[in-house]
């Protein structure tokens, strides 16, 4: 039987085509074909990889007992775990996020979808598996998959412990972290000595300082990077927002300012995954979007980054 | 944590929650506990009534239920909802109490005056604080129902009992002084970091009452004690 093209039909297929044209996300996990596929990282030295993009919980998740706020962070947590990401970024640090991060996975009956990282953040090197097991029965998780010493906090100790853990198969994985560009000398000695699976450090299209050494490093070590404060904070939205973006955007597959800062980020061959935090759906989206179509190769990145000094 | 590791900190580092998260905070106690907060309403007002009125009974329920004010404020609102997201709450919430249990030592140790105190500015100031601070949180927020009440929100609380200094003596105020910098010290720099421009009337208010409070104080010379 003929498929007769009819006048509404048409009028239908082609304001569908139009909307996917302009929304590439909308329709991210609905066909197998390459340019809906999300962006894989390889973790170094493993047969395992992660989506480049993840999430950080840095005061976004910090919100207490309010009830609707953690239904709504449950929304974003959602939109993460359906737009394809998996690795979710805590500390013990940040307040109540670790306990909102495990309501919002037993209401999303989630625990299977996550990779699941925090960080041993306490001064006492004897308390690693004790802060460990806090985090554990907060986050609602039997394991972490990634176990890293916050802001090289009691590294010493928590470092030899945790290898321990490791190889008793407590976790699956551990590292290090630092942030805002912090004792980075002393991280480069660890990372040249230990043996570590990750590493946590700030970057971003305006921090450029682990481009110099620690990136480089971690390529050679084959060690995984995670990216933290890919957003600075937020500031970087706040100071470029208000201004366009450049009219070759397209080509390096981006269409709004988050897939800029995220692809310029996660382009780099040393980077494993970025952590961009936020408490709205929307944004969610935007960021998630950084995870799918093209990336910018290396003359391209160089580009953006003049591109943003320039403004 | 070496001393060098805490500088590397930033003021921005130890707030972990956004403002949107520290508005709520208001908005849900209020809802939590009404209509009791309609208690805490008459007790500001019913306060500069019993200060003013001479006598010893009077004089100390007003100081007691400031003292209560302290302790309510500081286990309910501290504790109770900032501690969750904000871990050095919990040691302010548990100051406040102490700061209750202080007033209500000294109310019963001699320690407040019961001289007469100039009645036109006391009032006048603490009908200011109690009624014009609370809706701080309203400007910010935008909702009304972040009312910060005094009794039940900390800054409010902190405000008029600055200005009770005006009745404690010697070394109880002494001991009575430095939650109250403390606090303000703490708190504005919390509003900074969140840019919650309207709360940090507050804390400058919380700094201006204790002088003014100290100014109000009846001459020793006036006082029978």
């Amino acid at each position: 039987m003929a498929n007769r093209i009819t006048r509404r039909k048409f009028l239908i297929s082609s304001g569908l085509a139009g909307i996917a044209l302009k929304s590439p996300m909308l329709f991210a996990n609905t066909s197998g074909n390459a340019a809906s596929s999300p962006i894989m990282r390889r973790i170094p030295g493993m047969d395992e990889s992660i989506p480049a993009i993840g999430m950080g919980t840095w005061i976004t998740f910090n919100v207490g007992g309010d009830t609707q706020l953690v239904q709504q962070r449950t929304r974003v947590l959602k939109t993460f775990f359906d737009l394809g990401g998996t690795v979710v970024d805590g500390s013990p640090m940040y307040g109540s996020a670790a306990d909102v991060m495990g309501e919002a996975l037993d209401s999303l009956d989630a625990h299977d979808r996550i990779f699941a990282a925090t960080k041993i953040w306490t001064g006492d090197e004897s308390e690693t598996r004790a802060e460990a097991a806090r985090s554990s029965r907060r986050w609602g998780v039997e394991r972490f998959d990634l176990l890293q010493v916050h802001n090289l906090l009691g590294w010493q100790g928590h470092l030899e412990t945790l290898k321990q853990m490791k190889a008793n198969g407590e976790v699956r994985y551990i590292g290090i972290t630092t942030s805002h560009g912090r004792r980075h000398r002393e991280f480069a000695q660890i990372m040249e000595r230990e043996s570590l699976d990750f590493v946590q450090l700030t970057y971003n299209v305006l921090d450029h300082e682990v481009e110099d050494r620690l990136l480089p490093l971690a390529q050679e070590r084959g060690i995984g990077v995670i990216v933290n404060r890919p957003f600075q904070g937020g500031s970087l939205f706040r100071r470029f927002q208000s201004e366009p973006l450049p009219n070759w955007a397209g080509e390096v597959g981006v269409s709004n300012w988050a897939e800029f800062f995220l692809k310029y980020i996660i382009s780099h061959p040393a980077v494993t995954c970025a952590i961009p935090a936020t408490s709205k759906v929307e944004h969610m989206k935007e960021n998630m979007g950084a995870l799918y179509g093209a990336l910018p190769n290396a003359g391209q990145r160089q580009r953006m980054a003049d591109y943003v000094r320039s403004l | 944590m070496s001393g060098a590791d805490w500088l590397s900190y930033s003021l921005q580092d130890f707030v972990m929650f956004g403002p949107q998260v520290f508005l709520r905070l208001f908005v849900r106690i209020n809802q939590d506990l009404w209509p009791w907060q309609v208690l805490a309403v008459v007790a500001a007002i019913g306060i500069p009534v019993l200060l003013l009125r001479q006598g010893r009974n009077a004089r100390r329920l007003a100081v007691g239920l400031i003292a209560v004010a302290w302790a309510v404020s500081g286990y309910g609102f501290l504790v109770g909802y900032f501690g969750p997201i904000n871990w050095p709450a919990v040691w302010f919430g548990w100051a406040f109490v102490a700061q209750g249990v202080l007033l209500a030592a000294a109310m019963f140790s001699g320690g407040v005056r019961e001289a007469a105190l100039p009645s036109g500015r006391f009032v006048a100031l603490w009908l200011i604080v109690v009624c014009g601070l609370p809706w701080l949180a309203v400007a910010e927020s935008g909702q009304w129902q972040a009312l910060a009440l005094f009794g039940i929100a900390p800054g409010t609380t902190a405000a008029a009992g600055a200005l009770i200094v005006a009745v404690i003596t010697g070394p109880w105020r002494w001991l009575y002084l430095p939650l109250l910098v403390l606090w303000s010290l703490f708190s504005a720099a919390m509003f900074w970091v969140l840019q919650a421009w309207w709360l940090l009337v507050a804390p400058v208010a919380t700094l201006f009452l204790v002088g003014a409070g100290s100014w109000l104080s009846p001459r020793t010379a006036q006082s029978p004690d």
